[in-house]
């Protein structure tokens, strides 16, 4: 679906503009398959990506650029292992673009299952792109797209076509749409950012100079709600990503403190003391309490929802150390579901429902687990390289973004949820919390 | 040596009580402020800004209710005290130690001697635990803290916690010796 983003200041935010698709034609049904990167034999699907061809005599450089961002979103999917383009045999820029130029037999050869040519004309500020993926292996079209928008729009241009080609193969959208919100050290300071999800485009949320922590996307993507001291103490607000308003929904005595959205609705739940124990409530984004959802002598903190909305995981340390406990929010009944380690914290909860993503402490250092949300089975997936903390879903539950420290300071990675394809997506150090946004505008 | 030092630190102490009031009437306040190894010491010069009236706030004097030069000298120098002296928990505790405890004491008896202050009770931890855990954590440390002068008699009136999670450590290291100084409750007076 295009879509448009309306306010001036999501547009500066978020480096989006008018980005309009169209089909080609009618191609042939995609064969989907069935796609589970997380089981150990997975084989990723081998994909050639030349560069893009250019049709007028304007920008280009985009020919190779766009091609690249392609193989770089394609490889980051962790479903494709792109090919170097060195061994190509075609110039990319007398190649043809339609099935019928394509020689199948030698991409066939150099042994790509699928091939992805595209095209684009850029005309003063407008861009029009148009692209296609082959199936090598049958010799036909299984996508086909027109991508019309403006020049400095080119990476999310790529980036919907990434998504249509992971669609196409899979048949669940990609994540390349997706932002990451985290926290940036700037020394005594911290301020929440907002960056695309392969850590590009990088766009300070808040400017108060103080403290500002735990970042958390609303289920449509538009707000975020966020920890900062800058009146004094630890208060909960939201920032409205169309408008850049910001406004407080919890300014109790104490602490106010982790804000996780429940899914599809207009209400968090935090971590209050005003009771004088830090346990967990449900708030509305306009600043109402409305019930207190855990209670006890401990501390009870960082709430994640289950993707109904039915279930809460959070950390408790009521067996003398920090678990993490799932319950049921009707009921009341709670469960702990970690039992291994005595510094267990920072859930996150898989957005199909099955996995519970966090934190756990060994030998003195944070690794990422991950837990069936009914603590059946544990995975060890981050190995003692540093510090390892804040794991954070993408909306497809392919893959984990968490902090690390295995390179210096703290910064943002992104890894499958298997372990494997690791890759660094903030530089300079000092980014930290973590939250992968929805699937922007609801998509 | 120590003479100046004592004069530079009165000094200091007058200018900073005076900043302090103006800060007061500021809409933001920013964390920075009042944090760090002592708030009376010489290194929040810079953040204050010097060069303002200096501490001839005799209204503040009058609250406190120290009416001759002798008291207020000695007032500056229990203070400053009174601020760096943090005291310790062990990892993942807010239980007060014995060492802690004494300590506890000691600011007891400022507080009965100076019943007027105002008092911001800071907890803080080391760096290996999560934030929000430490966020909960801290605020356990501070008020463990005011339990303790509560429970000795003091009235809670005049203490105001915070914590400040791992997020505003005193020691940067990544050792036992720094986890051990950040793991902390610090005491900042407001008046």
């Amino acid at each position: 679906m295009p879509f448009r983003l309306r306010s001036r200041t999501l547009a500066l935010c978020f480096g989006l503009g008018l980005v309009l698709s169209g089909v080609i034609a009618h191609p042939a049904r995609a064969q989907k398959i069935e796609i589970d990167i997380t089981k150990p034999g997975f084989q990723r699907i081998p994909i050639a990506v030349p560069d893009f061809k250019f049709q007028t005599a304007e920008q280009p450089q985009l020919a190779r650029e766009m091609g690249e961002l392609l193989s770089a979103d394609l490889d980051f999917s962790g479903l494709f292992m792109p090919l170097d383009p060195r061994g190509f045999l075609e110039d990319p820029q007398s190649m043809g673009v339609t099935a019928g130029e394509i020689r199948f037999p030698d991409w066939k050869r150099l042994g790509a299952d699928f091939l992805v040519r595209a095209s684009y004309q850029a005309q003063g500020a407008s861009l029009r792109m148009e692209a296609r993926l082959f199936d090598v292996v049958a010799g036909r079209m299984v996508v086909g797209k027109v991508y019309e928008g403006e020049v400095r729009n080119w990476r999310p241009m790529v980036h919907r076509l990434a998504d249509e080609i992971i669609m196409a193969v899979t048949g669940e959208r990609g994540v390349f749409d997706t932002k990451i919100a985290y926290v940036q050290v700037q020394g005594r300071v911290k301020e929440i950012y907002v960056a695309d999800f392969d850590g590009n485009n990088p766009v300070p949320v808040t400017r108060d100079q103080s403290l500002a922590l735990s970042p958390a996307w609303s289920s449509d993507g538009s707000q975020l709600a966020y920890v900062s001291y800058k009146e004094g103490n630890a208060k909960v607000y939201v920032a409205n990503l169309h408008t850049g308003g910001h406004r407080l929904v919890a300014g109790f005595p104490g602490i106010n403190i982790a804000p996780a959205w429940r899914p599809g609705t207009n209400q968090l739940a935090v971590t209050l003391s005003k009771g004088g124990n830090p346990d967990i409530y449900l708030v509305s984004a306009s600043g109402e309490l409305m019930q207190r959802l855990v209670q006890s002598w401990a501390i009870n903190v960082s709430p994640t929802w289950s993707p109904d909305g039915r279930r809460l995981a959070y950390v408790s340390n009521e067996a003398g150390n920090p678990q993490i406990y799932v319950m049921d929010v009707s009921g009341g009944q709670k469960r702990r579901i970690t039992f291994s380690g005595n510094y267990n914290t920072s859930p996150s909860w898989s957005p199909k429902g099955d996995w519970i993503a966090y934190s756990g402490m060994v030998g003195g250092r944070h690794n990422i687990f991950m837990v069936r949300a009914d603590g059946g089975e544990v995975r060890q997936l981050t190995h003692g390289e540093g510090d390892n903390e804040s794991p954070t879903w993408s909306p497809d539950g392919r893959m984990l973004a968490f902090s690390s420290t295995r390179q210096g300071g703290a910064a943002l990675w992104v890894m499958l949820s298997n372990g494997t394809g690791l890759r660094r997506i903030t530089r300079g150090g000092g980014q930290e919390m973590p939250e992968w946004s929805p699937r922007m505008g609801g998509r | 040596m120590n003479v100046w030092l004592d004069r530079t630190v009165r000094v200091l102490l007058m200018v900073i009580l005076a900043a302090g009031m103006a800060a007061c009437a500021k809409k933001k306040v920013s964390p920075q402020a009042g944090v760090g190894p002592a708030g009376y010491g010489p290194g929040d010069m810079g953040g204050l800004g010097a060069g303002g009236a200096l501490g001839a706030d005799d209204a503040r004097w009058r609250e406190l209710g120290l009416n001759t030069e002798a008291e207020r000298q000695e007032f500056l120098n229990q203070a400053q005290r009174f601020e760096n002296e943090d005291i310790y928990f062990d990892y993942d505790s807010y239980v007060l130690t014995e060492p802690a405890k004494r300590i506890l004491d000691d600011k007891l008896r400022f507080l009965k001697r100076y019943p007027k202050v105002r008092v911001t009770v800071e907890g803080h931890c080391d760096e290996r635990g999560t934030n929000e855990y430490n966020l909960a954590l801290g605020e356990r440390r501070a008020n463990a803290a005011m339990q303790y002068l509560a429970n000795a008699g003091m009235s809670t009136q005049n203490l105001n916690a915070v914590s400040y999670g791992e997020e505003r450590p005193i020691a940067t290291g990544h050792d036992e010796a720094s986890y051990a100084r950040n793991r902390r409750a610090h005491f900042v007076l407001n008046n």
